[in-house]
């Protein structure tokens, strides 16, 4: 739903820069940040409703700091984004509480599509 | 996109390099000579050796035993002759010395002591008293021999000195072989000679029948090697013997007799002789017997023997090479067997590995995708926001537009391709009704099919049922074979494929075939056609992934895949599909779906 908030976690800089552009067009309220230490620091600040998450990153990695934005207890919905491509990886990552996952490149139509689903799933939740 | 193939070829299964064929010929070979060898040391060497050294201790036993046998001829009938000379002799003596020269020359005196003499056996020929001067003073016997003067004769003087003699066989007045024993006595100056004749008949029976087989026989010689008795088989008594006799010795001595020849000059064969001097006279008593006839039951044993033991030894060293030749092929079978699996193990390493890389490159180019894609997307939204300098611009930048995202899907079907390769995409296993199944992949596949003049046709079992396996993979399988076999038609204006399945109840398994009438594969490229990046097509028409994805997924589907292919007539790919997929499949694929529940 527009005027959700959404944290997008991704190392890449140039994507979290044009996915904020594209979500923030598209209402959303959006923090981008490029490792998963910033993300638990933000975390610990703001409430968000959806979490984007890139799984392969540097320095803590994407399993690493979804386990820490469990450890919180937060109701908001993580989605996972990979440019790997593993359902291995990804289906790990659902068994810790992600709510779904998507893989690179996708189609910014699909990305909102998902985050209004883990929306209503936080919503319901709530 | 399935990665077309211009050529036909076989199976993943390769035969070792020439060299290390020759090596392991070469150690099949070593490895023969060793099973022989060990064979012939830990049985035959023993078999022959026991049976080698029992027969000679058989054979040396029999041959004493024979040996045995003569000396006791020879013994026992030298024992008789000198017991018959002695006792002879001895009568002569008591007669001599109980008698006076005037008592036994008294008118039937001597007459009486002859017919006494050969009371129990005819002994005797005749029986003469002889005096100094050499004529007879008493006779009795069938000759008229009184006016005959003996003071000549050879054995006369022998026996006035020695006062006993017995003479050899001799011709003498009567004409016929005969011998004497002849004592002397004194009776104060008379000096008189008791002469007996031995019946040489009585005598000559005591040697000459003595029979040994066919080729044996006992003589006498006296020391000039004169036969005194008639040999049964060559020669006649008071003949020269050709008998090497040698010097006087005591005891019995064994003698081997080689190209003795016989009274005709004949040569004999080797021959066994046993012989023994008598002391008085100095006769030699010869048994002799032809060697092969002597130990012919010792041959004939021996023989028999050695040819069993050879037979024997010999059926061991047969039965030993066919059964090491037996082992060698299960060797070489196993060996083959071993390199098959190895090849598979090599597929499915080098598979996996390039897996892995190909799952890394994914990545690296999926994440500058997901970036062109979302600067495409802002190009987008800022074009709605904002507006165009000119319709000339605009149909360029939406020209641009859409070239990139027509760039970026090809981009993406190829990461896809190669994560799909690489395992990573998700699998589902459903019922599969592979004929229905079939069907639907050539109404897929049927229009591009016939833009290239391609018919299809299909021969699916009814008998085959629904499979349990994973549809979207088995698609990816069949499409990537159909389009290679379309793609193979290339330069042929039409063509057909041929799909095939068959049931396989027994085994559990279903068939596919898909046969096309292309261009076939060359020799050259028969065994890398499932290596990952391996293509013939020119440079952006595929990634060489089709069939390494076939590959990978038939494996991990639980099945196998083979090809055969001619060049120039078509290639055919075989498909060996369970019914049910592999257990892990399944354990995986489960536990993937719960998670995901």
């Amino acid at each position: 739903m527009p005027g959700s908030r959404v944290l997008l976690v991704d190392d890449e800089t140039v994507f979290t820069k044009n996915m904020s552009k594209l979500l923030t067009y598209r209402g959303y309220k959006v923090i981008a940040v490029n490792s998963g230490d910033a993300a638990i620091r933000e975390l610990e600040q703001a409430d968000f409703d959806v979490i984007v998450l890139d799984l392969k990153m540097p320095g803590m990695d994407g399993i690493t700091t979804l386990k820490e934005i469990m450890k919180l207890g937060l109701f908001t919905e993580t989605l996972i984004l990979t440019g790997h491509g593993s359902i291995d990886t990804a289906l790990e990552a659902m068994k810790l509480g992600a709510y779904d996952y998507l893989t690179k490149p996708c189609e910014i139509d699909e990305l909102v599509a998902k985050i209004e689903a883990a929306w209503e799933k936080k919503e319901g939740k709530e | 996109m399935a990665t077309p193939k211009d050529a036909g070829t076989r199976g993943p299964d390769t035969v070792p390099a020439p060299d290390m064929a020759a090596q392991r010929k070469a150690n099949y070979a070593r490895l023969f000579r060793k099973f022989v060898w060990l064979t012939i040391l830990c049985s035959l060497a023993p078999l022959l050796l026991v049976g080698w050294g029992i027969n000679l201790h058989y054979t040396r036993f029999a041959r004493e035993r024979m040996l045995n046998f003569f000396e006791t001829q020879v013994d026992y009938h030298r024992k008789i002759i000198e017991m018959f000379l002695n006792e002879h002799s001895s009568k002569l003596q008591l007669i001599a010395q109980t008698h006076t020269r005037d008592e036994i020359i008294e008118p039937g005196a001597l007459q009486t002591a002859f017919e006494i003499f050969n009371k129990d056996l005819w002994t005797l020929t005749d029986l003469g008293v002889i005096g100094e001067h050499g004529y007879h003073l008493a006779y009795a016997g069938p000759y008229d021999l009184w006016s005959r003067n003996y003071s000549k004769e050879f054995w006369f003087a022998q026996v006035m000195q020695k006062g006993l003699y017995i003479s050899d066989m001799f011709m003498g007045f009567r004409k016929e072989p005969h011998f004497i024993i002849a004592v002397t006595q004194s009776n104060g100056d008379q000096k008189w000679i008791l002469r007996a004749t031995i019946n040489t008949e009585a005598f000559r029976s005591l040697v000459e029948n003595v029979r040994i087989g066919k080729t044996g026989q006992a003589y006498l010689l006296n020391a000039e090697g004169v036969f005194q008795t008639s040999p049964r088989l060559s020669g006649a008594i008071m003949e020269k013997s050709t008998y090497p006799i040698g010097s006087y010795h005591e005891g019995i001595q064994i003698r081997s007799l080689e190209g003795l020849k016989d009274a005709d000059g004949k040569e004999r064969p080797l021959q066994i002789a046993c012989q023994a001097w008598l002391k008085n006279p100095r006769w030699l008593l010869v048994v002799k017997q032809d060697y092969s006839e002597a130990f012919g039951d010792v041959n004939y044993a021996n023989t028999w023997t050695l040819i069993f033991l050879h037979v024997s030894a010999l059926s061991i060293l047969i039965v030993s090479v066919l059964i090491t030749r037996h082992m060698i092929t299960i060797v070489k079978r196993r060996d083959a067997e071993a390199d098959r699996l190895n090849d598979q193990l090599m597929q499915a390493g080098k598979l996996a590995s390039i897996g892995e890389l190909s799952a890394g490159v994914a990545h690296e180019i999926n994440n500058p995708l997901a970036i062109i894609l979302t600067e495409r997307q802002l190009l987008l939204d800022a074009a709605n926001h904002f507006p165009m300098s000119g319709p000339e611009f605009k149909e360029q930048f939406d020209d641009s537009l859409s070239q990139v995202d027509i760039q970026i899907q090809r981009c993406k079907r190829i990461t896809q391709n190669l994560l799909r390769f690489s395992r990573r995409t998700e699998s589902l296993i459903e019922t599969v009704d592979l004929n229905a199944f079939m069907r639907e992949v050539v109404d897929l596949m049927d229009r591009e099919a016939r833009s290239s003049g391609i018919k299809f046709f299909t021969e699916l079992d009814p008998a085959l049922p629904p499979l349990l396996s994973d549809p979207s993979q088995l698609q990816q399988v069949f499409l990537n074979l159909i389009t290679n076999a379309i793609d193979a038609h290339a330069g042929k204006p039409y063509g057909s494929v041929r799909l095939i399945t068959r049931a396989d109840s027994q085994r559990q398994l279903a068939e596919v075939h898909v046969a096309d009438t292309g261009s076939g594969i060359s020799p050259a490229h028969l065994s890398r056609i499932f290596d990952p990046f391996f293509t013939t097509k020119a440079v952006g028409k595929g990634t060489g992934l089709g069939l390494s994805i076939v590959y990978s997924i038939v494996k991990r589907l639980g099945g196998t895949i083979s090809v055969q292919s001619e060049p120039g007539t078509g290639t055919e790919f075989t498909i060996v599909l369970p019914y049910t997929p592999p257990k892990e499949l399944r354990e995986s694929l489960a536990e993937g779906h719960h998670a995901k529940m």
